[in-house]
């Protein structure tokens, strides 16, 4: 496993992104952490403006949602909502580089979801012609990821499975499926 | 199925661009697509024009709102209905489409039962 350190000093505030979120760096000195299953974690940064952000989703519907459709639209919307973001602070998408972490198959047998995840992530950023520099996903281990948003730096370690969070995803925000307002 | 409905979405994703189309043409619309505000102009400079227009908001070259006030200051685009799609949510940014001439909003994720229902509510 490759490792990027992320700096010791005493003092970055640390920003837990759980599930279904997606944060950008104020610019402070902080680290964005997140522990990782079968979701994914994207890590985008532009070097030149010095924005970066993280991102964790999973791809999975919550039982009773709807099929792979909406599926893939709920990773694509965690996606753009990190890039906007970010580009809102003066990022550029074409000088965006990439890490991605986690898609672990943490239950031998079961579908392998973490596999889908990585996918997914894989391919938007292909489709997107957003550099992939790191990619550490896959395996049957959870994984504790660390980014700091200003230098870009990460750190991915892999943590104890009894560490790792519910492979049951949370409920999606209802506010944001798909309303319609006309004028 | 909503045949004969020719749909211009807008988007700078790819891969918003690719779920877009396979929501709307398993539903029986054509669709063309541009990849910004300034590429959706040009191709209405050079083709008859659409229905309906569906566009994201944050795009590089020309936004969104651009799009829209561009689009409304052409006779031919005053009635054209323009559907915002956006991860955006905010009452000040739909009260600023509003005001620039959008027909409505719907919010990221979409539900493609959803925006059928709605391009079919605002070409009838």
């Amino acid at each position: 496993m490759k490792y990027q350190p992320v700096p010791s000093e005493i003092g970055p505030e640390r920003i837990t992104v759980m599930q279904g979120q997606a944060h950008v760096g104020s610019g402070r000195s902080e680290i964005l952490t997140t522990v990782l299953g079968s979701c994914i974690a994207c890590c985008l940064y532009d070097p030149v403006a010095q924005v970066g952000g993280m991102n964790h989703f999973l791809l999975a519907e919550p039982q009773g949602g709807r099929g792979t459709v909406s599926d893939e639209t709920y990773g694509l919307y965690l996606m753009e909502v990190l890039i906007n973001e970010m580009m809102k602070k003066g990022a550029s998408k074409s000088r965006m580089k990439a890490h991605i972490y986690g898609g672990a198959n943490m239950h031998a047998g079961m579908t392998r979801i973490g596999d889908a995840n990585a996918a997914f992530a894989s391919k938007f950023l292909n489709d997107e012609s957003i550099a992939l520099v790191h990619r550490d996903v896959g395996g049957e281990s959870a994984r504790r990821v660390d980014f700091d948003p200003v230098m870009g730096r990460s750190r991915c370690r892999t943590v104890e499975r009894v560490a790792a969070p519910t492979q049951t995803p949370t409920l999606r925000p209802q506010k944001v499926r798909g309303d319609v307002e006309l004028f | 199925m909503s045949q004969n409905i020719n749909v211009l979405t807008v988007d700078d994703s790819a891969s918003m661009r690719a779920l877009l189309k396979a929501a709307l043409t398993s539903r029986g619309y054509e669709v063309v697509q541009a990849v910004d505000g300034v590429d959706a102009l040009e191709w209405l400079d050079r083709n008859p024009g659409v229905d309906v227009i569906v566009t994201d908001i944050n795009m590089p070259r020309m936004d969104g709102f651009g799009l829209i006030e561009a689009l409304r200051g052409q006779s031919r685009f005053r009635d054209c209905p323009i559907l915002v799609l956006s991860t955006e949510s905010s009452d000040e940014k739909k009260a600023r489409a509003r005001s620039a001439g959008a027909t409505g909003w719907i919010v990221k994720p979409f539900d493609a039962d959803k925006l059928d229902s709605a391009l079919r509510r605002v070409t009838h």
